[in-house]
């Protein structure tokens, strides 16, 4: 059991995604570690991280899903780990920050908040849209441990509020896990 | 990752509502600072605050940028000064009030407190000097506050101290004339007062606690005031909201409040290597518009503050205040319960100018919530009996009730009921308040001694 490969499934959300390809990994005596799920205006995308026997490739893997007998067809990716991860040792990043951005909507939103990250070494780890009333928000979680200076950030980040038009607040993840979770650490 | 829908509710909590740390306040025992005379015991207590505050307000910055909460105030209380000044005569206790000042300038903090006593049952000489300094140390000094307990609930009241005190504060405000007689803002009396309480004038680092100590106190009325308006804005026009109902949403934006304060505190705290002391759930008004108690007493039903149903909807709040709170923080301590300081509460303010809140209304308001008659300015002509009654009713209160309650009452010189006095900043303004029958206490202030503690048992 040592061959790792991460697996990416796209489908139009309905009952029994989840249960069909963990079905077809366990078919192959597949050991899953990890996964993640997301569903997007009906159409469901995850992704997962799991482990086989040597002699399974990313080409069994790949027809063991497309065996799959379901109306829709699953849009599958494969790679196969040259080093494998070790899941349960990961480190999670220990001071993470919430960006949250809120302004009227029009396109090259995200492109421009998201460039404003890359370009001060700020990696997104989470990101999650709404638009109610021409009114397009945005929450980012971010892993900011790379950057330069937080004074330069949140200076830089006050001068690109002004240029853009986005109310943009930056804060602690701490503040919102203390006020929306029962338990005080 | 926490759902974007509760992370928007706290960025509105705190870009429209104002979700602030009202005030991070050090405590610092100062009491082995004290030498054989006053001139080098003053410079052990200027290098003591200097060596554990030097970097304190530095902090405080660096962390409420991290967190991205401002901390409104920053602030430092002393173990009350009467303690560490015994011997010294009225001059030594001004020149204390005055290195306190200047040490207080040299950390950057806004006010210092503990220039204090503790009299409820009997004075000391050196408890008399330092009463006889107030007016001038208060006067000669800019950011020293000073209180003086007179009363608990398991002493009684000394009448002698209190009698003392309305000549005291009608000396301090004459002091302080040309300024409305300010100095009268920076004193305040009290009954059962807590050695933990973050919040100014009657901040103190009691005998009870350790070397130093960091207390906060959190955020103001403005985050309930929104949350109740917000609540009840989605209602119209669905089934109506019942008054339970709307002691929930304080609640529950209580508990957020104070997580907030709790989480910046303790950063504080260890930042600076102080250990963390108490979370001070107080509702503390400011001046500003949209930070009112007076505000949600509307919100909550009555069209003039002071209206009967005013008391009751005060004692919903304060007590959901504290019910949020407490679950929310390791310690709860200090004063705990919405404030309602005339001055530094604009709504409050406005309905002493429009005749809708007197003294005796606010008197019993002062039964169901913290602290008392707070920051109420009163004719320059008042006399000294008829001040120290007003408050000597206000240390019944608190005895009797076994709470605390405390009375800063600024007898404004050469004003009369109705004209107007403004000091500015965080102590705010106000209409001058009536005082009915006044010049009709005299002669039970003329008893002098002490107000037996009253029985603690057959509490019908």
């Amino acid at each position: 059991m040592n061959k790792q490969m991460i697996i990416s499934v796209m489908s139009k959300d309905r009952p029994g995604i989840i249960a069909e390809i963990t079905g077809a990994i366990y078919a192959l005596k597949g050991d899953l570690a990890d996964l993640n799920q997301s569903i997007l205006c009906g159409y469901l995308t995850m992704i997962l991280i799991a482990s086989f026997e040597e002699d399974i490739t990313r080409e069994d893997v790949l027809a063991e899903i497309s065996h799959i007998q379901s109306g829709e067809k699953f849009e599958v990716l494969i790679k196969e780990m040259d080093i494998p991860i070790e899941v349960a040792h990961i480190p999670k990043p220990t001071d993470t920050y919430i960006l949250s951005a809120q302004g009227r909507n029009r396109s090259g939103l995200v492109h421009s908040i998201s460039q404003f990250c890359y370009s001060h070494g700020i990696n997104i780890l989470d990101l999650a849209t709404t638009l109610t009333d021409d009114q397009y928000t945005m929450v980012l979680q971010l892993d900011m441990r790379d950057i330069a200076s937080f004074e330069t950030v949140l200076a830089d980040l006050d001068i690109f509020s002004r240029d853009s038009g986005l109310k943009l607040v930056i804060q602690h993840n701490d503040i919102f896990r203390v006020t929306h979770e029962i338990g005080l650490h | 990752m926490l759902r974007s829908d509760q992370i928007l509710a706290t960025v509105e909590m705190i870009q429209k509502e104002n979700l602030d740390v009202r005030t991070v306040t050090m405590g610092i025992n100062i009491l082995d600072c004290r030498t054989g005379d006053v001139q080098s015991t003053c410079e052990r207590v200027e290098q003591r605050i200097l060596d554990l505050a030097g970097n304190f307000v530095p902090t405080c910055n660096a962390i409420s940028r991290k967190f991205g909460i401002p901390i409104v105030n920053k602030r430092i209380s002393v173990t009350p000064i009467a303690f560490v000044g015994a011997g010294f005569d009225r001059h030594g206790f001004v020149e204390l009030a005055k290195c306190l000042d200047r040490a207080a300038t040299a950390v950057g903090v806004d006010i210092l407190g503990g220039f204090s006593a503790q009299v409820e049952k009997g004075m000391t000489a050196t408890d008399r000097e330092y009463i006889a300094s107030i007016p001038e140390a208060l006067a000669r000094t800019e950011k020293v506050c000073a209180s003086i307990n007179i009363a608990t609930s398991q002493k009684g009241i000394n009448m002698d101290a209190l009698a003392m005190i309305g000549r005291t504060i009608k000396e301090l405000a004459e002091k302080t004339r040309d300024q409305g007689g300010f100095g009268a803002a920076k004193f305040v009396v009290f009954c059962n007062q807590p050695g933990d309480n973050p919040f100014m004038a009657g901040a103190i680092h009691g005998l009870e606690e350790a070397d130093a100590v960091l207390n906060v106190g959190v955020s103001g009325p403005g985050v309930i005031a929104r949350a109740l308006e917000r609540l009840i804005g989605h209602h119209q026009g669905r089934e109506p909201l019942r008054l339970d109902e709307l002691a929930e949403e304080i609640k529950q934006t209580t508990f957020r409040v104070t997580r907030c304060g709790e989480l910046i505190g303790r950063q504080v705290s260890k930042a600076l290597g102080i250990e963390f002391g108490v979370v001070d759930l107080s509702l503390a008004p400011t001046p500003t518009i949209g930070d009112s108690v007076g505000e949600i007493l509307k919100i909550l039903g009555v069209d003039a503050i002071g209206a009967p149903g005013s008391t009751a909807i005060l004692a919903l709040l304060n007590d959901a205040v504290k019910k949020g709170g407490i679950f929310a923080s390791k310690t709860v301590g200090g004063l705990s319960g919405a404030f309602i300081p005339v001055m530094e509460d604009a709504l409050l303010a406005e309905a002493v100018g429009e005749g809708a809140l007197c003294l005796e209304k606010l008197e019993s308001m002062t039964c169901v919530c913290s602290v008392g008659l707070d920051m109420v300015a009163i004719p320059g002509s008042v006399d000294a009996d008829t001040i120290s009654a007003i408050i000597a009713d206000e240390m019944a209160l608190g005895m009797v009730n076994h709470k605390t309650t405390a009375a800063r009452l600024i007898p404004v010189p050469g004003k009369e009921a109705g004209e107007y006095v403004s000091f500015g900043g965080l102590f705010g303004a106000s209409p001058i308040m009536e005082v009915r029958n006044a010049g009709k206490s005299s002669r039970f202030m003329a008893w002098g001694g002490r107000i037996p503690a009253p029985i603690h048992s057959f509490k019908n």
